[in-house]
């Protein structure tokens, strides 16, 4: 029953985000193509958690548990390396753009990289770790 | 380490699948755990022994230079 919450969360917060980004992209007006990376970026994210879930969708089909103590651990591993790749990408990013591109990058800029940076680093050492060992 | 999980599976005919069935853990996890990419806690390693009817030092193999 647990294991079932968690799915039909994670499917709620993808449809969730989906949404939102529908919304924001018809409302956007002309995109530019900093903001096609981002929205790419999100894409991707979005793709892997629906992988993942029914990643764990098939397991419990099979009667087999969503989540183990091996996931957990590579959970927890990827956090860190998401949590980290977060701190140094809110420190190197505005950085490297002003440094190479003489681009002073705005607060909100500054702030969806930081988020995407961290998701982007937790999906792939997640995926990584899960289904390649460690 | 090394463990003799795959050799007390087949004497009792049993898949990764089942054996994970049995413990409570996902396919990966038996096959990581065999190819000795994964270190199972305590609980899991009695519970694996358990399931393949032996103790821990049976199951796993440790070599004193690790």
């Amino acid at each position: 029953m647990k294991d079932i919450k968690g799915i039909l969360l994670g499917i709620g917060i993808a449809a969730a985000v989906l949404v939102t980004l529908s919304f924001y992209v018809l409302n956007a007006g002309n995109i530019e193509l900093e903001e096609f990376f981002l929205i790419g970026i999100v894409i991707i994210l979005v793709v892997s958690a629906m992988y993942i879930i029914w990643d764990r969708i098939k397991n419990v089909n099979k009667g087999l548990p969503a989540q183990d103590e091996r996931l957990k651990l590579t959970n927890y591993k990827a956090c860190s390396y998401g949590f980290i790749a977060s701190i140094w990408s809110a420190v190197g990013i505005p950085l490297i753009s002003g440094i190479l591109f003489d681009f002073e990058m705005p607060g909100n800029y500054v702030t969806a990289v930081v988020v995407l940076c961290g998701g982007l680093t937790f999906m792939i050492s997640y995926l990584y770790f899960a289904y390649k060992g460690e | 380490m090394k463990t003799r999980i795959k050799e007390l599976r087949a004497r009792y005919d049993l898949t990764q699948e089942e054996l994970a069935k049995k413990i409570g853990v996902r396919r990966e996890t038996i096959l990581f755990i065999e190819k000795g990419k994964y270190n199972p806690s305590l609980k899991l390693a009695h519970d694996i022994a358990k399931a393949l009817q032996t103790t821990v030092d049976e199951l796993f193999i440790f070599k004193d230079d690790e």
